[in-house]
């Protein structure tokens, strides 16, 4: 019996979206085979990474996330610069954490006004990351639609709860929208339908199906990935055919496991490699899985997955 | 159709595009075919010939073409001893009213350049807006996409008196309506009633004063029609994709105040081509019928009280309740509070007093939105301690409200009551009981309230279902008792409606694919005589799933021919299922345990499974903890058969389904069954009855072993041959 | 995909006699489709029998054992292409590096690393599992030494790596009692390595220089009658290895190969000039397909993610993990800190408890056994019960530990409070946020 490479055939795509605003757009998707199969499909678009910026000085932050932005955190705008200046971010993934009603409660106008000095002083594509509070973010979101017309702005997370508000906005001021449902191949796809339905053109929908860090739920978000991956392009399920965007960065950075000094817990080793890799880790099994854009902190792991995503695509 | 109306809408445009037309030769006489003309600040030239026609209107050259499809549009005159015209000449007459009216507003911006104010204010000397520029279209136009605001209403005329024209724009505003008022009845506009009444109008109130004359009206439908375009990337000149998003989208209707001129008429028309229908206020012919528009297209001579709540009802506008206006907080976090004895201060039901629970639906006249109707003693007059009769009966109406959603509904009661901080609910219909604690009468709760909850949250968890929704509480004990007589009565008919309701009577099943999240290919077929297996869902619990979310995990299907019927296969199922498990179930059985069995998910009440020395069936409950005969407990058997795997042989089963007349058909039925849990067979027994006469073995219950006869094969088998059990001589199993 | 249960239970005895350790033979047969039992364990099943149920149910990718007692590692013993399709088997075995070039400090230090780098999660027990031996040196005697040092000082299980076929089999006789993975039979030497391992009967790796040579070298083996074999397609890039493991999973799942129906060994260790690099390869394997994974060092900060996303992959998707039922003290608690309650699904304790962390409030958290149920579909299913709760609450010993009697429930489960009041008099019952990211300021705000 002679070998042969065993092929899955395809019989869908992934819908080519470009991001930011016209002439220095960024697109993602594309694929018509599982990430990195290169050897029976094309991926055209690498995965992209984002790099977080917050909206205020972040409070809780370990040593190791924090002492690369130490002289811009209080500044969300020289922070997005530092961020493409120094360290290359393809994007930036602006965080208003601070619109929480459990935080800090800052207003609608307040977050769009911070919002519009970021998107103003950045040409790579910018998304725009709510609080997760439904009734927040529609009029946080509404808002920042608003004062940033034309600019595409990647706005999310956008759910079934405030969808009909944020999505309409995103019609009206022409920007893209990141479709946020609960780790549940189903809800994304209804979700997707429901923005559809709506009019929201399919090349503004990306799909966040929710992300878990490594230890803390990642098998979740890394089977549900796969699972959207391939309903869209072997089982003709057309309302997923879009790229995925993971929000990993917050999940990754919170967990006991990067806080939790070497001296305190001898066997995890370094405190801060320790921490880097939990992020990259959590990066590399989700693009594994298909995500496309990834919301990364450290430039260190960033490094690593850049690297990482290069040598998948290129064989070095 | 009424030819009057049909007659008078031509006549009107024939007059308005003959208007049109002298305009603009009086126009282009003056400036010439290359003066530019234009609505200001927008991109979308004169939207309505733009989004219909295709035509970028920017000089008055480009007139000439437009005019000459006015002319071809608009009918002759109507001879009066003819049974014409129909519908469709009098559409056409109003769209090219409308072309013509465009013409008239761009030329009038040509002359009388200060005519309107443009912004979103009107200004001290000046109340007139003019056509909303395209950065108002956008801010306003979010609205009506998310449906903050709904839809706008387009008045024409003016009212009677101030005080009915404040009346009229306030309830408009309270539904979220934008209102576009224009033209005038003798001499007056209703925005000059506004004004006069000291109520403040311009964009920001949503009370928009375009234009003194009808023509004005065509500010409202650019915006309806440019709103298509920005924001449902419907392309200029695609009317037919323009007129359906309005349709669908934008709750819209034309509200004519006053005397309806031909011109009035002309407009009217037009605007049911976007499927705004009419609602006047003076006696003119209805057109009933459904067709262009959702529902009725024009309805006459409503008195103005209701005539908002009437146009609201026939554009099909969904009312949203945002607050629950009652005393005490309300959520979930309220849902298992207690009240205890010493907290008490009335109770009602729980067999201390009569009470009792009914939701019925209505006919759409027969119920008034909001109402609520108390009879008897309400909490402001007993004393503690103090029980009283209880009924409370919900009326409900609605477009798509079925009957057999009725149940449902009722069964929200108990939820929906028990979110109200301070009060306890129990039970349904005629066994409900209600205690309401001392701190809630403090705050000043009263019966009645409850009215409110129900009306509020009925709208708000069902408003797909439901448009209106009155609530009558009586404590009056004849009153109560009247009620009652009435839920026996109904419970009844619905027991006779489920009972009645067989597979082969219903040709639509419904899917479950709720548990995908976890079980990824499994698909849960829904019949009339098979409830899911986690037996939560039943088959018209996913019939108003579906009415309710469209989008959701309860999906139609139609079943299609039957290619096995003692399997149950049918050919839409096997389709539908194979699509649904992602290509992981080729073909599944309705009916069966051992040929193609329903993929299960997890959360099956039930298992059943073969025992083959028996060549009969067990079925084991979640809550039996010991072994079974077939050698398995339920969690071994439940982590063997979930996952969304077809495992022939084992199945997931609701409890209602063992007493289906279709369980397990393929393998013989109830009559397979040798093994049951002693606590299932107890509260199966009622419910078995009836099938084992059919069977023609009143004692088959008395043939089941259970685990005191034995939990081993070796020990039931001789309980069965000594009773006879008929598996032991049915066909074998394998 | 196997037979079915029935189609099993039909090939089987059909006695009943319970010797198998389940009392049926249905139940036995249900548990052999899904590869939860051995065919072994029946003592009455025909060997022509045993043969076709064997065959039609054994799993596309064999299971290897490397190693004996409790070190042994089972790899392989896959059917499927994607965790969510049913579950992986067996994580793969994250194996240090040792060679016998390096200086004996030098490897008494890492190998007394790899020893004491064991971690516990959710009553898991991570840890790398082997070592491997690699002769670099040309000398046999320094490799004999290194492999006896090492068979001192760990009861890991051991990959023997030596080009020279004549020093490996001298080192792996001795020591052939552990089961060590020989490395490796190649085109050239195939028949003599193939031989010595069929004759120690240990397991053998197969190395080539790409798909076509390593299938031609392992059908061979088979041929010879080798039945554990490990396989190395000989890529030594991060896609070309991505590449390979993809091709051989599926030849072995998808065409049923045999020649790739195996578990395979691969080298982050030769693929990145740095540790760092080297993990995220090797996170990468952890994903896709990788069986005995080796690495140049095990450091604490490299291994304990890599060990984390193996459990998460290799986590079962239908079974939920669990944790221990018992009261977590998280932070400095005292007798007046807050006492929360919720289920044993691990992904709930390990959100609420880092929640909590986050908050930093001191608290005291209930963790009921809920059968790795989540809070509410426990609550559906019976297991979060006011009853029960209570009695749990009652025999945890937390009254002994707070002063106070105020217990927080999870703001889905508003619904039992009333009852759980009932049951608990003494407890005044506080419903908590719906969701865990809500509890830092819920009990920043919380007054005991």
């Amino acid at each position: 019996m002679a070998f042969e490479v065993p092929k899955v055939s395809y019989t869908g795509k992934i819908r080519e979206i470009p991001l930011g605003r016209e002439g220095s757009t960024v697109t993602v998707g594309g694929e018509s085979c599982y990430s990195f199969h290169l050897f029976e499909g094309e991926m055209p678009y690498t995965p992209k990474i984002a790099m977080e910026v917050y909206d205020s000085e972040p409070e809780d932050w370990s040593d190791t996330a924090l002492e690369p932005f130490a002289d811009v955190i209080k500044d969300p705008v020289a922070w997005a610069r530092k961020c493409i200046d120094t360290y290359g971010a393809e994007m930036i993934a602006l965080q208003l954490a601070s619109t929480d009603p459990n935080d800090k409660d800052i207003s609608a106008d307040e977050a769009a006004k911070i919002t519009k000095k970021v998107a103003d002083a950045v040409e790579v594509p910018l998304i725009v990351w709510g609080c997760a509070n439904v009734e927040k973010d529609t009029e946080v979101l509404k808002a920042v639609c608003e004062v940033c017309e034309g600019k595409n702005l990647i706005i999310g997370p956008v759910v079934e709860g405030n969808y009909r508000a944020i999505g309409a906005a995103a019609i009206a001021y022409k920007h893209t929208v990141v479709a946020s449902t609960p780790i549940d191949i189903n809800l994304a796809k209804q979700l997707n339908i429901l923005l559809g339905n709506l009019n929201v053109p399919d090349e503004k929908i990306i799909i966040d199906p929710s992300t878990g860090a490594l230890g803390y739920g990642l098998e979740y978000c890394y089977s549900v990935m796969e699972r959207i991956r391939m309903a869209a392009l072997v089982q003709e399920d057309e309302r997923l055919q879009f790229p995925i965007i993971s929000n990993l960065a917050k999940e990754v950075w919170k967990t006991k496991e990067v806080k939790v000094t070497e001296a305190e817990a001898p066997l995890l080793g370094d405190l801060g490699k320790r921490g880097i890799l939990m992020e990259a880790l959590t990066a590399q099994c989700v693009l594994l899985a298909g995500a496309n854009i990834l919301v990364m902190r450290h430039p260190e792991a960033i490094s690593l997955v850049k690297q990482s995503i290069k040598d998948l695509m290129t064989g070095k | 159709m009424s030819k009057i109306i049909c007659s008078a809408a031509i006549r009107g445009a024939r007059n308005i595009v003959g208007m049109a037309e002298a305009k603009y030769e009086e126009a282009l006489k003056k400036w010439g075919p290359d003066q530019k003309i234009e609505f200001p600040n927008t991109t979308y030239y004169l939207p309505i010939i733009y989004g219909m026609l295709g035509i970028p209107v920017s000089t008055l050259g480009d007139v000439k073409q437009v005019m000459d499809k006015c002319n071809e549009l608009v009918p002759a005159a109507v001879s009066d001893n003819v049974w014409l015209p129909y519908l469709a000449p009098a559409l056409e007459a109003g769209m090219a009213t409308f072309f013509a009216e465009e013409i008239i507003e761009a030329i009038r911006y040509l002359e009388e350049p200060d005519f309107y104010t443009k912004g979103e204010d009107p200004l001290p000397d000046n109340i007139w807006l003019g056509t909303a520029d395209d950065i108002i279209l956008r801010k306003r136009g979010v609205e009506f996409v998310d449906g903050t605001a709904p839809g706008f209403a387009a008045i024409l005329g003016a009212a009677p008196s101030n005080e009915i024209a404040v009346k009229i724009a306030l309830e408009l505003q309270e539904k979220n309506l934008y209102v576009f008022m224009c033209a005038d009845h003798e001499g007056k506009t209703m925005s000059e009633q506004l004004i006069e009444a000291g109520v403040q109008i311009g964009w920001p109130t949503r009370l928009v004063s375009f234009g003194p004359s009808y023509t004005a009206a065509v500010f409202a439908m650019g915006f309806a029609t440019r709103a298509a375009m920005s924001f449902g990337g419907v392309q200029p000149g695609d009317f037919a994709r323009n007129l359906r998003y309005n349709k669908d989208r934008i709750f819209a209707f034309a509200m004519p105040l006053g005397t309806v001129t031909d011109e009035w008429y002309a407009n009217a028309a037009g605007a049911i081509n976007w499927g705004f229908p009419t609602i006047a206020d003076t006696p003119i012919p209805e057109i009933l019928p459904t067709g262009v528009c959702t529902y009725e297209h024009v309805v006459s001579n409503v008195p103005h009280d209701k005539i908002v709540a009437r146009a609201v009802e026939v554009r099909g506008l969904k009312v949203s309740v945002t607050k629950i206006d009652i005393p005490m907080s309300y959520g979930p976090a309220f849902e298992g509070e207690r009240i205890r004895k010493d907290d008490l201060y009335f109770e009602c039901g729980g067999g201390r007093t009569l009470g009792v629970e009914l939701t019925v639906s209505k006919d759409m006249s027969e119920v008034e939105d909001g109402k609520v109707e108390m009879v008897g003693p309400d909490l402001d007059q007993v004393k503690e301690g103090d029980k009283l009769p209880f009924a409370m009966l919900i009326e409900v109406a609605g477009r798509q409200m079925q009957s057999d959603f009725e149940p449902i509904l009722e069964r929200q009661i108990h939820h929906l009551v028990n979110y109200v901080q301070g009060i306890m609910h129990i039970g349904q219909r005629s066994i409900m009981w209600i205690r309401v604690g001392k701190a809630a009468v403090e705050k000043g709760f009263l019966l009645k309230h409850l009215g409110k909850v129900m009306h509020a949250k009925y709208h708000q968890d069902f408003g797909n279902i439901v448009d209106k929704v009155q609530v009558k509480i009586y404590t009056d004990e004849e009153k109560v008792k009247e009620v009652l007589e009435q839920a026996k009565r109904v419970y009844k008919q619905r027991d006779a409606r489920v009972e009645g309701m067989t597979d082969e009577t219903e040709e639509t099943y419904y899917s479950c694919t709720l548990c995908q999240s976890f079980a990824p290919s499994h698909v849960c077929v829904i019949t009339p005589e098979r409830a899911g297996m986690c037996g939560a869902y039943n088959w018209l619990d996913c019939k108003a799933s579906f009415e309710i979310n469209p989008t959701g995990p309860n999906q139609p299907i139609i079943k299609g021919e039957c290619t096995a019927p003692v399997l149950g296969q049918w050919k839409g199922i096997t389709d539908f299922v194979y699509k649904a498990s992602r290509q992981k179930v080729e073909q599944v059985s309705a009916y069966s345990l051992m040929n193609s069995p329903m993929t299960a998910c997890g959360c099956f009440e039930c298992v059943a499974t073969i025992l083959p020395m028996c060549n009969g069936i067990m079925v084991v409950n979640r809550d039996f903890m010991g072994m079974t005969p077939c050698g398995m407990k339920f969690t071994t058997l439940a982590g063997m058969v979930g996952g969304g795997n077809q495992t022939p042989g084992f199945l997931g089963v609701s409890k209602y389904y063992i007493c289906s007349k279709k369980f397990l058909v393929a393998e013989g039925g109830l009559k397979r069954v040798a093994w049951l849990p002693k606590m299932l067979k107890e509260e199966l027994a009622e419910r078995m009855k009836p099938i084992c006469e059919e069977m023609g073995i009143p004692n088959f219950a008395d043939m089941i072993a259970d685990e005191t006869v034995g939990t081993t094969e070796e020990e039931i088998l001789p309980f069965l041959e000594e009773k006879g059990h008929p598996a032991l001589t049915m066909d074998p199993l394998m | 995909m196997g037979l079915s249960g029935i189609e099993i239970f039909k090939k089987l005895p059909k006695t009943n006699c319970g010797k198998c350790g389940v009392p049926t033979c249905l139940a036995f047969a249900m548990k052999l489709a899904t590869g939860q039992a051995e065919l072994d364990a029946c003592p009455d099943i025909p060997d022509a029998v045993k043969e076709e149920i064997g065959e039609a149910s054994a799993p596309p990718v064999k299971t290897v054992v490397i190693g004996t007692g409790d070190r042994a590692v089972k790899l392989g013993g896959e059917t499927v292409l994607f965790r969510h399709e049913k579950r992986f088997e067996n994580p793969p075995a994250f194996t240090l590096l040792l060679s016998d070039k390096m200086d004996e400090a030098e490897i008494t230090t890492r190998l007394k690393k790899f020893n004491y780098t064991v971690y516990e999660r959710v009553g898991v027990v991570l840890r790398p599992e082997l070592v491997a031996i690699k002769a670099e040196s040309g000398d046999a005697s320094r490799f004999g030494t290194l492999v006896e040092k090492v068979c001192n000082e760990t009861d890991a299980g051991l990959v023997l790596m030596n080009e020279d076929t004549e020093a490996l089999s001298q080192v792996a006789r001795s020591c052939s009692n552990r089961k060590p993975l020989l490395y490796a039979a190649n085109k050239n030497n195939f028949e003599t390595m193939g031989n010595f391992a069929k004759e120690l009967s240990c397991p053998l790796a197969v190395k080539a220089g790409n798909l076509e040579e390593l299938f031609e070298v392992s059908e061979k083996l088979i041929a010879m009658g080798l039945k554990d074999l490990v396989l190395d397609s000989g890529a030594r890039s991060a896609k070309q290895a991505f590449e390979d493991q993809i091709i051989i999973r599926r030849s072995a799942l998808l065409k049923k190969s045999k020649p790739f129906g195996f578990p395979t060994i691969v080298f982050p260790c030769e693929m990145a000039d740095n540790l760092m690099k080297e993990t995220m390869i090797a996170c990468q394997m952890t994903a896709k397909y990788g069986g005995v994974i080796v690495m140049s060092e095990i450091e604490g900060h490299s291994i304990f993610p890599l060990l984390l996303a193996s459990m998460n992959i290799f986590t079962d998707p239908q079974r939920p993990m669990a944790v221990e039922q018992k009261i977590y003290e998280i932070g400095a608690t005292n007798e007046s800190s807050p006492v929360l309650i919720t289920g044993n699904f691990s992904l709930t304790y390990f959100i609420v408890s880092g929640e909590i962390d986050s908050s930093r409030v001191p608290s005291y958290l209930l963790i009921k056994d809920t059968e790795g149920l989540s809070v509410l579909t426990a609550w559906a299913a019976g297991k979060f019960a006011a009853d029960t709760v209570a009695t749990f609450v009652k025999k945890s010993g937390i009254e002994e530990k707070v002063k106070h009697r105020k217990l927080v429930i999870p703001g889905y489960l508003a619904t039992i409070s009333g009852e759980l009041e009932e049951e608990l008099p003494d407890w005044e019952i506080l419903i908590g946020p719906r969701e865990a990211s809500h509890l830092p300021a819920y009990l920043k705000q919380l007054k005991i």
